[in-house]
């Protein structure tokens, strides 16, 4: 039996929250990292299963873009956690405040 | 495919002639720094002219193609590439005019700025990546392209950020750009993702027809179109994803604010335009009827929000650098007028006024940065205080900033005046009394804080440990250069605004 899509829409979404709910609540860089993958891979959800739903191959072409996206994200993020490191001794992303927000 | 440029018959790629040089000369510093003999030996004047030229051409070569009507309805008609998923038009064209012509003054500036640092050709390599996906999110014509050219423009921007690695400022903007950037582009799939989700297309033009007026999933559909709005809100430093715009200005180095603030913004803003017009017109409302998804008040609010927070905060601010981060902020609220007064009769008015507002502040916000980078060089210090009596060492400089404040303010010396008098124009138009007043309010306020600078460079004692012992040339150069645009384009506002119009009106 097919599963209906509308359930796939409801699983994204929590997925989504989860990922909100991470970013909201840690301070650690690289938990925040792991959120937004998260919320990258509750789009790609949808993605494929509408793609599925509809039967093209648009939304499923466009999933593997995403990912390596993410990949090139995450690369240019480590990158940057690493120099924070390196001045801040410290990877909580409250640390550096020397600026106020 | 086979296009007519000028007589000849070339390739339908060459109207992409524009982007591909900013690309190319990406890569030729790339192979540049890699055949030096020593690492990071390459010569900085060499990196910035090779980068500065590669900005030019494009410039040039996009600002010839809409004179002689690539991409216009006169010339070859809109040129669409890869299965529709590029078109090059005339507002393809405009905009990679913004960005070449930023790109080109920031490099320059460059020059001087990076002298001494290491690391300068992948700088400037850097640079031209960005502009090379600003100028394609330009031409993007699909939501997959959109997003893969808007990375291409983000993840560049990032590093750039955070270029000087030693400087506990220059990282900590780079974290929080990247940290807010990184929320937002995810927000951006996301939204995409349901806009597939409700309509089973990517591409601009199959998702308004498979839409139609009446959509089948409107909720999905519209929490899926104001993610996306959200998205862009991110690139164009709008609320409510404006909070990194203070912190990345006034941490990075001074052209790479100057470049981001003027021309990520820019080609941020013509992504909106482009999303909002060819794939989301008749939920809007565009066509007449009830909107499904009412996308026009949702950026009424945006624009009104985004101007009011943006001056307000400007007002409070004691850094110069900060300051005109927040009034960049305020000016995307200014340009935002162009999505949310589109139910005004004249819609080509409204959208070209907006363009036209983005190309005059490509020149003087750029301008204003470049001169903060100058005081930079000088070491002056950072605040109001700081900058006393300037033009007592540096007269051309400050007259210079003096000109680019006034025209971000909106006084008739630079071609902001004429700018936002059109997108005053747009509101009465549109019949949205609030936009106007607020578009108003807030230029009065502007005022205010602008001329404070305006005070100190010139009235002020100078304080007497000022001394500026070096004018570096290339810094100086693109000052003027900007100075000299802002003012020009008062009287040649009228000879580029039908242009602008004519780009504009192809969209509806």
């Amino acid at each position: 039996m097919a599963i209906v899509t509308q359930y796939y829409l409801v699983l994204s979404a929590a997925v989504f929250c989860i990922g909100v709910y991470g970013i909201l609540t840690r301070s650690n860089a690289l938990m925040f990292l792991m959120s937004v993958e998260l919320l990258l891979n509750a789009a790609n959800i949808n993605l494929v299963a509408f793609s599925f739903y509809y039967g093209n191959l648009t939304g499923q072409v466009f999933t593997l873009f995403t990912m390596a996206l993410a990949a090139a994200e995450v690369a240019v993020g480590i990158g940057i956690i690493l120099v924070l490191y390196r001045n801040f001794e410290d990877i909580d992303v409250t640390k550096a405040a020397t600026m106020r927000w | 495919m086979v296009i007519d440029i000028a007589g000849a018959s070339v390739p339908d790629w060459v109207a992409l002639a524009p982007t591909v040089a900013l690309g190319l000369g990406a890569m030729l510093l790339f192979v540049v720094d890699m055949v030096e003999p020593e690492p990071g030996t390459s010569s900085n004047a060499t990196l910035a002219g090779i980068s500065t030229l590669g900005a030019l051409v494009a410039f040039l070569v996009a600002g010839s193609f809409l004179v002689i009507g690539v991409g216009q309805p006169d010339g070859t008609g809109a040129v669409s590439l890869f299965n529709d998923q590029l078109v090059v038009d005339g507002m393809s064209l405009f905009f990679v005019v913004i960005v070449g012509s930023v790109t080109a003054l920031v490099s320059l500036a460059s020059y001087d700025y990076l002298a001494g640092q290491r690391y300068q050709a992948e700088y400037y390599a850097l640079v031209l990546l960005a502009a090379t996906g600003m100028s394609l999110m330009a031409s993007a014509n699909g939501l997959a392209t959109a997003f893969v050219c808007l990375e291409l423009s983000s993840l560049p921007s990032y590093a750039l950020v955070a270029f000087l690695k030693d400087n506990k400022g220059s990282v900590e903007a780079g974290l929080k750009y990247f940290l807010v950037g990184a929320l937002s582009s995810a927000v951006l799939v996301y939204g995409i993702s349901l806009v597939y989700a409700a309509s089973g297309h990517l591409q601009f033009d199959a998702i308004a027809e498979s839409l139609g007026a009446e959509p089948e999933f409107v909720g999905v559909l519209g929490i899926g179109v104001v993610m996306v709005l959200l998205g862009f809100a991110f690139k164009t430093a709008s609320v409510p994803f404006h909070f990194w715009a203070p912190e990345a200005y006034e941490g990075a180095p001074a052209p790479v604010s100057a470049f981001i603030s003027s021309a990520s913004k820019a080609a941020g803003f013509v992504l909106a335009f482009r999303v909002f017009l060819t794939a989301f017109p008749e939920i809007g409302g565009l066509a007449g009827g009830d909107p499904a998804v009412d996308w026009i008040v949702a950026v009424q609010v945006l624009a009104v929000v985004t101007m009011t927070v943006g001056n307000f905060a400007a007002a409070t601010q004691e850094k110069v650098k900060r300051m005109l981060a927040y009034s960049s902020v305020g000016h995307a609220g200014y340009a935002l007028i162009g999505l949310a007064a589109l139910n005004a009769p004249q819609q080509d008015f409204v959208l070209g006024a907006s363009m036209m507002h983005l190309l005059v502040y490509g020149f003087m916000n750029t301008g204003a940065f470049l001169f903060v980078a100058l005081t930079e060089h000088w070491d002056v210090g950072r605040t109001f205080q700081d900058f006393n009596g300037l033009s007592e060492q540096a007269p051309l400089a400050c007259a210079a900033m003096t000109v680019f404040l006034f025209s971000l303010a909106g006084l008739p010396i630079g071609g902001g005046f004429v700018s936002k008098l059109y997108l005053l124009g747009a509101t009465v138009q549109a019949g949205t009394w609030l936009l106007g007043a607020a578009l108003v309010v807030n230029s009065a306020l502007s005022l205010y804080y602008y001329s404070r600078v305006v005070r100190a460079m010139w009235f002020e004692e100078p304080d007497a440990s000022l001394e500026v012992d070096s004018y570096p040339t290339s810094l100086y150069a693109a000052v003027v250069i900007a100075a000299v645009a802002t003012v020009v384009l008062l009287p040649a506002f009228g000879l580029l605004s039908p242009s602008a119009i004519d780009a504009a009106s192809v969209l509806f």
